[in-house]
């Protein structure tokens, strides 16, 4: 695309544009932060902001060198990062680095206190929700903005089947998968004729929808008051009930579900999503059916989420609908961008971050959450393509490219 | 593969940086926990004044088993993943009690961890019956029970106010509907059966319909479970409706914005809360130390905190140890003068006999009516 | 009771239809579900209390004053305009090459962004809007109507007719379409795009901001959280209308705004929401495009 022309040559210049650029935003930030009471009108805050701002792009000036080849540097670094990534994936033997990946996963926890093994925890469950998302949003291209609802279900499948029928966890894990595979399908069937933002709004309702009902089924669901008393998961007369034990557990559910998605990226199936992800109509001409390919997607997809959900449910032993909002459903869809859509260490890593982050800022106690909403701005511009771009979605061709996939091939010709 | 060692270091980097942390040995840790940010970040805020306020009037006095009390901070954004987090790193930091968490569903869960930590805690808002009923030996609760609550509000409807015909709405958490369902219960134990009953929600701004819809019952009163934001809402709303309603609540609206946003509308309104403080003993200092601290008046809930962190450090200074079965059986065998009155814990960890009196909006003030 | 839902129902619907305005303008032409726009209504909203207290303290104030409130507005649309566009060319212009859910999760990050920023400067409590026009209204058959509700209904209208005539009959409208249309063509036939997204972002932003200043006087309460709900709901307006329409837009709004209140009204205020989006599938069932939505035919 041309560059258009700049209108103003004095924004040419780096620091006359540094010196307007912090001049404004101390300007934009003066009527939210100026205080009428307080002495020279609490003007302080303000120059702080614009002193901020300046430092920053000082900063960023110095690191780019005249802001050419330095931002094509940084570009460069995190698409090594990302290289080295699968550089590293691909020049090692796979089977080596697998065992000693899942060797660190198993030992590291036994040296980390309760802290650090919960929120390993909390990144198992999430990476297993982010997995199963990955499918729909990252695979089938089919933004899903209530992905939070399959959670739901499948968390109060095991609450409710626990405290009323008095099933066990291993009973209602399959149980909870397999309902809220069914509420997958149920979701797709309407909106299988809607294009992109149109279903990300009617998934974003039907999360809603869940989250109400749940609130107000007081009946069934008990609801704000939540259940309680879920039954804790037992196995050979043996109870989970450490966190290091629920962690063993949630890494079982979390390397199945690395194993069957990866399957599921490599089959037929998979190639399907990606080439309906990429055209619908191509993939139509292909002879795909669209219909099937989108429910299974929103059905396996949602599978996942039903796991983790019976997860959750026996690992907090209470339930309420307050941990299945419209921002968990969005916060799983950041992880899987993060991450790089479609690449299943991409979204581990995405996962592993939106996690981790958040805990690690805590001694910044207010500010946590200004930083984290500033962070992740700064992540996308940074890196738009996420961690770790999906080898398979092919623009640049070229001989490195070994999938090799219908999609690439119909791109090459246009 | 030297991109991939920087990478290595980079992460481990942060990794020990995030993760790190360094305790201070000798100081005496409490926890205190809440949605200190996000949507309720005002509520949680109201907490944390409160125990800032005891914990400093404590240190002002040399600590406590001369030792300082330090106050370890935990967010949980009314997020239950995110008070067992909380909850798991409070036990390790090594914290002697907690004041927390604010909301039930975030209580309930941290609870379990702290029982399993063998730490005390003390809940100044949760209101969930559920909470106490299990029957765990370290929690209590500062804050009155919704069943005592509504009692007071229905017998003075029934007694006082002498009217009948009584519209009740709620804002569907744990606490608003916890609190109109027992305020319910109590009517009917009069004979006054509710002519509307319905939950609105959080967040909304628009209550005219609901409010239209139960303006063509006539009612005489309505009571709402629920805190200031919707209450305000609902009163100028009743108002502009033309509806001459007396408007009843709980102490979720026991707040200096719900007169100062609603004006004149708030005339008349009654809401229930804990005796006058200004008459306690305990309180006074309480109060004024508030206000010049902070420059505002007390909030609803700034009380329940400063007490509950109180009892924490009472409890430490008596028994000499910070041991917690020790701490919870002196909570449990006390009867405590506080700034909320005096308070006795029953087994269950609930305050034996809740205080709540009808507090009334006159002249642009909370009266206590007599 | 009816007409006073109707009245209850328009006046909800005009509200969300103004900030509906703004997301649907900038979806059609750089397909960005902005989720910071409810944020921009947000700081509209504060504006108006922070001129208000300024004029204050410079004793220029009075309750029925209509200098005041257009002076309120004016300072909001000022400053929204200036946020929205400098949040475009910050946070989502050197996204546009990328996939398309990137701007999405940089347009949350924002959210998050402003809704924090704002409750570390302005406190998080819920902050009263001033008393202006209060209490003043007709009685109509029984039902009230307030000179709010009037003004707010009468300003939703005017700035859709306004924002009609703004892009089919001037030049920059023009340039929109046509940056909307196919974005590659306009800066080829010599469109400055870039100008054209940043005037987009801009009355979008505005349009936020006076709706901003509406509901705070409309409902007399703000606080920082308050651009969330909105913006998902407006959201929801948008599309119901067909995104990327401005008819659409007020049409998606107002219907939207009576769904909730006829629902909350006579079915349920519980599930009033659990209504509004049923309605809207199945809308979308039968106009997959929204209902003034171009029907987008797949050229094959």
């Amino acid at each position: 695309m041309p560059t258009p022309r700049r209108s103003i040559a004095i924004i040419q210049r780096p620091f006359p544009r540094i010196v307007l650029t912090s001049l404004w935003f101390g300007l934009l930030s003066l009527p939210l932060m100026m205080e009428l009471q307080a002495p020279f009108f609490g003007l302080g805050r303000p120059l702080l902001v614009s002193a901020g701002v300046a430092v920053a792009s000082l900063l960023r000036l110095a690191v780019s060198q005249r802001g050419g080849p330095g931002a094509e540097r940084f570009q460069r670094l995190m698409g090594a990062i990302g290289g080295a990534g699968r550089d590293l994936v691909g020049q090692m033997n796979r089977r080596v680095l697998y065992v000693v990946a899942l060797a660190s996963a198993v030992v590291i926890p036994l040296g980390l206190n309760r802290y650090h093994i919960d929120i390993l925890t909390q990144v198992g469950i999430y990476v297993t929700l982010a997995l199963g998302l990955n499918i729909v949003v990252g695979l089938a291209g089919l933004l899903d903005l209530g992905y939070v609802a399959f959670y739901a279900v499948g968390a109060y499948t095991y609450g409710l089947l626990s405290t009323r029928v008095g099933l066990s966890f291993w009973e209602v894990l399959p149980l909870g998968g397999l309902l809220a595979a069914i509420f997958g399908v149920l979701l797709g069937i309407p909106v299988l004729r809607l294009r992109g933002d149109y279903l990300a709004i009617v998934t974003l309702g039907f999360g809603e929808m869940i989250r109400i009902t749940l609130n107000n089924w007081d009946s069934v669901t008990r609801g704000p008051n939540g259940i309680l008393g879920i039954a804790r998961p037992k196995m050979l007369g043996f109870t989970f009930s450490t966190p290091i034990q629920y962690y063993y557990l949630i890494l079982a559910i979390v390397l199945l579900t690395i194993f069957v998605v990866d399957r599921l990226n490599r089959s037929r199936i998979g190639r399907a999503w990606t080439a309906m992800r990429d055209d619908e109509v191509a993939a139509e001409a292909m002879g795909i059916n669209l219909m099937r390919t989108k429910l299974l997607a929103f059905g396996l997809g949602a599978t996942w989420a039903g796991f983790a959900g019976v997860f959750f449910a026996g690992k907090m032993t209470f339930i309420s609908p307050e941990s299945f909002t419209f921002f968990e459903s969005v916060i799983i869809v950041c992880m899987v961008v993060l991450g790089g859509m479609g690449s299943v260490l991409g979204v581990i890593l995405g996962a592993s971050m939106l996690v981790i982050l958040p805990e690690m800022m805590r001694q910044f106690a207010l500010y946590r959450m200004l930083i984290f909403g500033g962070a992740m701005v700064v992540m996308m511009v940074l890196r738009p393509q996420g961690l770790i771009a999906s080898s398979r979605r092919g623009i640049a061709l070229g001989p490195k490219d070994r999938q090799g996939s219908a999609s690439a091939a119909v791109t090459s010709f246009r | 593969m030297r991109r991939s060692w920087m990478w290595r270091v980079i992460t481990g980097a942060i990794v020990v940086l995030g993760l790190g942390d360094v305790p201070e040995a000798s100081a005496i840790k409490l926890g205190m926990a809440g949605p200190l940010t996000g949507d309720q970040g005002a509520i949680g805020q109201q907490l944390k004044n409160g125990t800032i306020i005891a914990v400093e009037e404590w240190n002002a006095k040399g600590g406590v088993l001369g030792r300082k009390i330090e106050i370890v901070w935990g967010d949980d954004q009314h997020d239950p993943k995110q008070a067992v987090a909380v909850a798991n790193k409070f036990l390790n930091e090594g914290v002697s009690g907690v004041i927390g968490h604010f909301n039930s569903s975030c209580s309930i869960p941290a609870s379990t961890i702290y029982h399993e930590g063998k730490v005390v805690q003390i809940t100044p808002g949760s209101t969930n019956p559920q909470l106490t009923e299990r029957g765990l030996w370290n929690v209590f609760r500062t804050i009155g029970r919704d069943d005592q609550q509504g009692v007071v509000a229905a017998d003075f409807i029934a007694k006082k106010l002498k009217k009948s015909k009584v519209a009740v709405l709620h804002d569907k958490t744990t606490y608003g509907q916890g609190l109109a369902d027992e305020s319910v219960k109590a009517l009917e134990k009069a004979k006054i059966k509710p002519v509307y009953y319905a939950g609105i929600t959080q967040g909304d701004k628009d209550y005219r319909p609901v409010l239209t819809a139960l303006k063509q019952k006539s009612p005489e009163v309505l009571f709402y479970g629920g805190i200031y934001p919707e209450a305000i809402l609902l009163t100028k709303q009743m108002r502009e409706l033309g509806m001459k309603t007396v408007f009843v609540s709980g102490d979720g609206v026991w707040q200096k914005e719900y007169i100062d946003i609603a004006g004149k509308d708030a005339e008349g309104a009654y809401v229930t809360f804990t005796p006058d403080q200004a008459k306690i003993k305990e309180a006074q200092g309480f109060i004024k130390k508030h206000k010049e601290k902070f420059g505002e008046d007390v909030g609803a809930y700034t009380v329940y905190s400063y007490v509950a962190a109180n009892i924490l450090l009472d409890a430490i200074a008596a028994t000499k140890s910070t041991d917690g079965p020790k701490l919870a059986d002196h909570i449990r065998k006390t009867k405590w003068n506080t700034a909320l009155g005096p308070i006795q814990f029953d087994k269950k960890g609930d305050v034996l006999v809740s205080p709540f009196v009808v507090w009334e909006v006159k002249d642009g003030k909370f009266v206590e009516v007599k | 009771m009816l007409l006073q839902q109707l009245i209850n129902g328009l006046t909800l619907g005009s509200v969300y239809a103004l900030i509906a305005l703004g997301y649907t303008m900038v979806y059609g032409i750089i397909e960005l579900i902005n989720f910071a726009h409810g944020e921009i209504y947000m700081l509209g909203a504060y504006m108006g209390i922070i001129t208000f207290g300024l004029l204050t303290t410079l004793h220029l104030t009075s309750p029925t004053s209509g200098a005041t409130l257009l002076i309120m507005m004016v300072m909001a649309m000022l400053f929204c305009s200036a946020c929205g566009v400098t949040i475009e060319r910050l946070a989502y212009r050197p996204l546009r090459g990328a996939s398309r859910l990137s701007p999405l999760i940089s347009a949350l990050g924002v959210s998050i962004f402003l809704q924090n920023f704002v409750m570390l400067a302005q406190g998080p409590r819920d902050r009263g809007f001033p008393h202006l026009f209060a209490g003043e209204g007709i009685d109509l058959f029984g039902s009230r109507i307030s000179a709010i509700q009037i003004f707010i209904m009468a300003t939703s209208v005017l700035m859709m007719v306004a924002l009609q005539l703004l892009v089919h009959r001037t030049k920059i409208g023009k340039a929109m379409r046509a940056t909307a249309q196919d974005m590659q063509m306009a800066s080829l036939v010599g469109i400055d795009v870039d100008r054209v997204i940043s005037a987009t972002f801009l009355i979008g932003s505005a349009l936020a901001g006076v709706a901003g200043v509406m509901v705070g006087m409309y409902y007399g309460l703000i606080n920082f959280f308050i651009g969330y709900i909105a913006g998902i709901k407006a959201f929801t307006a948008a599309v119901l209308g067909g995104i990327g329409n401005i008819p659409g837009a007020m049409l998606g709004g107002l219907l939207l705004g009576l769904i909730e209140a006829l629902g909350a009204g006579y079915i349920s205020s519980e599930y009033k929401d659990v209504f509004a989006f049923a309605i809207l599938v199945v809308v979308l069932i039968f106009r997959p495009s929204g209902l003034l939505g171009k029907d987008i035919s797949r050229r094959v």
